[in-house]
């Protein structure tokens, strides 16, 4: 008992430390490095004390399934981890307290929905479900002893999901300082991590006053790969309809648009025209927040205000755990590809955009990996096994609005034993944008919400 | 190879019942509704669902959706009005059946004889039990003495009594339901209820892996597996 007290003490200094010194779970930017953090750690340590005890929640009836992140993966995995066993006791931690949407958020900026649309509540979901909500930001977990740690004490598990997402990495287009990194997502912020985010782009885009107004899609395996395109015709659609003498200015760090080519070419030219230019290959080397500038390796491009979305990585907490994979250089957890656990344990999985498997990063995928992982986890404590079964990629583009219009795409996945990877299955592509997809997003979303939050 | 359609020139039949919340001892009101499908615009409204079921609606061979194509109108119509109503549990798909996402009930009407005209998937996945095995004829006897009496000797289902067609059916999609309805999580016939309390989950799959063998008219099927729905292309 003692012996295992010291040993979580001295862990958590060593994974607190990082997350005190850079955010949250789900920090944005990534966090410092563990060799920073232990110096930073030391003003906090008169708080220690009240980190380590017991969280004010009730004892735990059944085994109990910790699920870190309330995104949309960790919101499906905990109702249907209690629907699937209804022994369970599911505890859902997010540090947030209420959830905003980030699917559907582009045409919200453009005022095509509310932002009573976008928002939920946790306790909602977890009232509506049987499990609790505990508003709370996750510092680290020990496996040995099972328990997950947060400011508001620890939580003990049986079975832990981490669904923490991703983070920016904004080394990735030459910005390593951490303080750099901080200003550039306070300026600059990308719009893919926290709903402040998107409130100060929305801002930004119905005051600009004209001139160049820079969105960047990141390379890699980012989330949402439609969505800076949406994005950026949402954006044009509000200069448009504002009547203001503006530049969109697309700079792709990919060689060509990456998903729905077509559909979003054709948006660019009959739609938007006059205002978004789109610019493929273009790698960003460095970016001069104070000056407005940003670097490729060719060219220069100053701007009046920007939208940098940078390259992404899996949430530092899974590094900082030691659970990811070196190899990997978007950090990922090193789990089993069918069955969602860390290699050498089978409490701890790790889904949603912080997985391992290149499937494509955002809610739809989540929500369906989650259905089928709560069934994996649900059968694991009763002692038997579900069959792989692909997630599901659905994914809506908004291009144009009053009327509402949309695209859509919807793909899946499946393994082949020869390569031994994951590749696209069956895909269906809907890319002539209609005021039927616009009506159909909408229906998507509030379907989803529907699920996760209410029935 | 040319594809015969069995064109659908009976009536799709809509049954609401209608109950106001504050009268709770009144008796539910069963109105009657008939409607002549317009196949022309099911096709149209059909692209909002193929966005998901996919243009061939034949389902996925894990379950997660099942194949709709060739199944009774009237079926289609009762899930559909199920799940408008949400007396069928079905959040994500919820919002696309109400009347502002796919219209009315000419509309539903229209979408599921269209559906109902598709050619079926050649090759609907089957249980794990090989015909012969004993499982496969111990499913065998189970189905004749429990489930042939309804959904018909070859899984052919009831369109007059809206009882599905089986045969063609996706295994996993069926032993979810099965198991969906056994944990309550699903609303079926009181029929369907009892059978439930009766019969083991083994015993329920033994009888479905038993379906999933049973063979289809040739005529309600697509040339091959890589057919693709033509007023999709």
């Amino acid at each position: 008992m003692k012996k295992s007290d010291n040993f979580s003490r001295r862990r958590f200094i060593q994974a607190g430390g990082a997350v005190l010194a850079g955010g949250a779970v789900g920090a944005t930017p990534a966090t410092a490095t563990a060799a920073e953090s232990g110096d930073s750690a030391q003003p906090a340590a008169p708080a220690l004390h009240k980190l380590l005890r017991k969280a004010a929640i009730p004892a735990a009836r059944g085994a109990r399934a910790v699920v870190v992140g309330g995104g949309w993966s960790g919101l499906t995995m905990a109702k249907y981890l209690k629907r699937f066993n209804p022994g369970f006791d599911v505890i859902l931690i997010d540090r947030q307290s209420a959830f905003v949407s980030f699917p559907v958020s582009n045409a919200w900026l453009a005022d095509q929905v509310t932002l009573e649309f976008l928002s939920h509540s946790f306790f909602e979901a977890a009232n509506n479900h049987g499990y609790l909500f505990m508003q709370a930001t996750v510092l680290g977990f020990d496996r040995e002893t099972r328990r997950v740690y947060t400011e508001r004490g620890y939580v003990e598990y049986d079975y832990l999901v981490l669904a923490p997402g991703i983070e920016y990495d904004y080394s990735r287009i030459g910005v390593d300082d951490t303080v750099a990194q901080n200003l550039l997502f306070h300026r600059y912020p990308g719009g893919f991590v926290t709903s402040s985010e998107l409130l100060t782009i929305k801002q930004k885009i119905h005051r600009f006053n004209g001139g160049t107004f820079v969105l960047t899609v990141p390379n890699g395996d980012y989330r949402c790969s439609a969505a800076p395109y949406e994005r950026a015709c949402m954006v044009a659609a509000v200069f448009k309809r504002r009547r203001i003498r503006a530049k969109v200015l697309l700079l792709d760090m990919n060689s060509e648009i990456t998903i729905k080519k077509a559909g979003f070419t054709r948006a660019f030219e009959q739609l938007y025209g006059d205002f978004i230019q789109y610019l493929p290959s273009s790698e960003i080397s460095s970016v001069d927040i104070e000056g407005r500038n940003i670097a490729t390796e060719f060219d220069e491009y100053p701007f009046d205000d920007a939208i940098i979305y940078p390259p992404v990585r899996a949430s530092s907490l899974l590094e900082e755990a030691g659970i990811d994979n070196p190899l990997d250089p978007q950090k990922a957890a090193n789990t089993d590809p069918f069955r969602y656990h860390l290699v050498d344990d089978e409490r701890v999985y790790v889904t949603g955009d912080s997985r391992a498997q290149p499937f494509s990063k955002g809610g739809h995928t989540a929500h369906s990996e989650a259905q089928y992982v709560a069934e994996v986890i649900a059968a694991h404590a009763r002692g038997f096994e579900v069959r792989w079964r692909s997630p599901q990629t659905m994914c809506f583009s908004a291009v144009d609005i009053e009327p509402l219009r949309a695209m859509s795409i919807i793909t899946y996945y499946k393994f082949d034993k020869h390569s031994g990877l994951f590749a696209f299955d069956r895909t269906h592509l809907m890319d002539k944008w209609d005021t039927q997809g616009g009506q159909a997003s909408l229906a998507w979303a509030e379907g989803m919400y529907r699920d996760m939050f209410y029935l | 190879m040319k594809i015969t359609r069995n064109l659908c020139r009976g009536l799709v039949i809509a049954i609401a019942v209608i109950c106001s919340p504050p009268a709770a001892t009144a008796e539910p009101i069963r109105v009657v509704l008939e409607f002549v499908p317009d196949i022309d615009n099911g096709r149209r409204s059909f692209e909002i669902c193929a966005r998901c079921h996919l243009p061939e609606a034949w389902g996925n061979d894990d379950g997660t959706y099942p194949q709709l194509a060739g199944q009774h109108v009237n079926v289609l119509m009762k899930q559909l009005l199920d799940i408008r109503s949400g007396r069928r549990d079905n959040p994500t798909m919820q919002p696309f059946v109400q009347q502002r996402t796919i219209g009315g009930y000419q509309n539903l009407a229209d979408v599921v004889a269209y559906i109902s005209t598709l050619p079926m998937n050649p090759a609907h996945a089957r249980g794990p039990w090989p015909p012969d095995s004993p499982e496969y004829l111990e499913g065998k006897r189970l189905y004749s003495q429990h489930c042939a009496g309804c959904h018909g000797a070859m899984g052919e289902g009831n369109n007059e009594l809206s009882y599905p067609r089986l045969q063609g059916q996706h295994y996993e999609y069926m032993a979810r339901q099965a198991r969906l309805a056994r944990d309550r999580l699903r609303q079926v016939a009181p029929s369907m209820t009892s059978l439930i309390v009766s019969l083991s989950v083994d015993d329920f799959d033994q009888a479905l892996n038993y379906v999933s063998y049973l063979p289809l008219p040739a005529g309600d099927l697509a040339p091959d597996a890589d057919w693709r729905n033509p007023d999709f292309q």
